[in-house]
């Protein structure tokens, strides 16, 4: 099964929140847990990005990629890169994978190929 | 509401410091005391960001009430992330306007050295979203380089802009005895040379070693006091006279411009209005450039210049001192160093010595206005202040 990124949908105005918001930012609906769960395009092209030199130590990598991508949808993200040179506005696509692990526990995101 | 004045203000030197944590709070508030010829005060208020989690100790405030034979003065902490500094003086200066206080003590202390670099670069990404940001590696040097790349492509900013800044704030700094960086570069050094690229490697790209603030350990101290006190002590008379707060989205990916900072765009117009000034009257200016570009961006978002002309006024020299609008004349968070929870209590310090003219070698000449912008999160939580001379 694919893994995936989930937005927040509101229920009663329909717009989508990432990452989670207990009160809708549009209409301001508060009932608890009026939110559907949708999984995020993984589509979309590259809004800016870096590359990391300096990481916490849970990171044993010399150096790690990360970029802020605009989805097929409209809402962005930010995630890991896994591309040798990126270029603002290119097409890129993702896998919800391991993106940090620590002794106890395993972080799971979304990293972006070239697309 | 009530008038609030600064009157007495003190400093340690940020570097490393290897003495206890409440000491770098309680030092430079037995300083401010001296300075203000007091010796008690109604309530004291320490900022700081990392004590619980990088120095063993929580409940700072009841240690450096003590260590200032200060008690029976109530005390505590204020956290507000890296704006912790102006955060506390925000709710001192509340305290005194509101006639719950006349005298209230705002120091401030972090010690980020106690841990390695790496600990402390996790310590201060924790400021981003847990889930949406933290986990993936992000850190305050990458969220900066990612906004400094959209700036580079939208307004021609280059690496020279931000190396300029660096080259000023350094400048600057060798002209404040408590700076973390006495250090002269310059531009063929940091960048033109071919050992540039070792002398000042990437960070976080575009973003080099030059462009980042280091990790400092300090401490800073203002007191703030009625008219009444504030009149009876033989000092020149400061008064702050604005204070300004906005928040915005804790994901940078979820701002509407990524490039705009609309936090400091509104604590600085509150700010503003609330002194009745406008940006343009402002001699002096402290602003939070914990990333070279932050001091451009800042200086366009606070009103001082035309979205996307900072870099411009910067070329031409006009945040130099003796430019029109000196900007971080004690060598800001660059070179004056940034130990977290103080800077915004440093800042303050720095222009209340402006405004005094007690600045020596460093003095901006008349300066009767003062400004300062501290910057919390990736610009998710901003105080801003403005401060007069009034006599």
């Amino acid at each position: 099964m694919a893994l995936e990124i989930y937005a927040y949908r509101c229920k009663k105005c329909g717009q989508l929140h990432y990452p989670f918001r207990m009160v809708c930012k549009k209409c301001g609906q508060n009932e608890v847990f009026e939110f559907d769960t949708v999984p995020l395009p993984k589509k979309g092209k590259l809004l800016t990005f870096t590359t990391v030199h300096n990481l916490p130590p849970d990171f044993n990598v010399a150096k790690l990629g990360l970029g802020m991508v605009e989805l097929e949808n409209g809402m962005r993200i930010t995630g890991q890169l896994k591309i040798p040179h990126p270029k603002f506005g290119m097409a890129v696509a993702g896998e919800v994978e391991i993106v940090r692990e620590a002794e106890y526990s395993k972080n799971y995101g979304m990293v972006f190929y070239p697309g | 509401m009530r008038e609030v004045y600064v009157v007495g203000a003190g400093i340690t030197s940020f570097t490393r410091l290897e003495y206890p944590l409440s000491e770098i709070a309680a030092y430079p508030a037995m300083l401010a005391l001296k300075d203000a010829g007091l010796s008690k005060v109604d309530h004291v208020y320490v900022a700081n960001m990392g004590a619980a989690r990088l120095n063993h100790q929580s409940g700072l405030a009841s240690a450096v009430v003590d260590t200032l034979s200060l008690t029976p003065a109530g005390a505590e902490v204020i956290e507000n992330g890296p704006a912790s500094g102006a955060s506390a003086i925000k709710t001192g200066f509340l305290a005194v306007a509101s006639g719950l206080h006349d005298v209230v003590l705002v120091t401030s202390a972090e010690r980020l050295r106690e841990v390695n670099n790496l600990e402390a670069t996790d310590f201060v990404a924790t400021l981003s979203h847990p889930l949406a940001e933290y986990i993936y590696g992000v850190t305050l040097p990458s969220l900066a380089a990612m906004f400094t790349r959209l700036y580079m492509q939208k307004y021609g900013v280059t690496e020279r802009h931000l190396a300029m800044v660096a080259v000023k704030n350094h400048d600057n700094a060798l002209l404040n005895f408590f700076a973390h960086l006495h250090e002269k570069i310059t531009l063929e050094g940091i960048l033109d040379s071919p050992e540039a690229m070792t002398n000042n490697p990437y960070v976080a790209e575009p973003l080099r070693f030059f462009d980042c603030c280091p990790v400092s350990d300090g401490g800073a101290c203002v007191i703030l006091a009625s008219a009444e006190v504030a009149k009876k002590l033989k000092k020149p008379l400061v008064r702050l006279a604005g204070v300004g707060q906005a928040t915005d989205s804790h994901c940078v990916h979820e701002r509407a411009e990524p490039t705009d900072l609309l936090a400091v765009r509104g604590a600085a117009a509150q700010a503003f209005k609330m002194a009745g000034v406008t940006p343009g009257d402002v001699d002096v200016a402290e602003l939070h450039d914990a990333f070279t570009i932050l001091e451009i961006a800042e200086s366009e978002e606070a009103g001082f210049f035309k979205k996307g002309q900072g870099h411009l006024a910067l070329e031409r020299g006009e945040t130099r001192i003796g430019g029109k609008i000196p900007i971080n004349t004690a060598g800001g968070l660059k070179a004056r160093g940034h130990p977290t929870g103080a800077t915004g209590v440093a800042q303050a310090h720095e222009i209340v010595l402006q405004l005094r003219g007690e600045a020596k070698k460093r003095q901006v000449k008349d300066a009767r206005i003062g400004f300062t912008c501290n910057f919390g999160g990736f610009g998710n939580n901003v105080v801003c202040l403005v401060f007069k001379r009034e006599d």
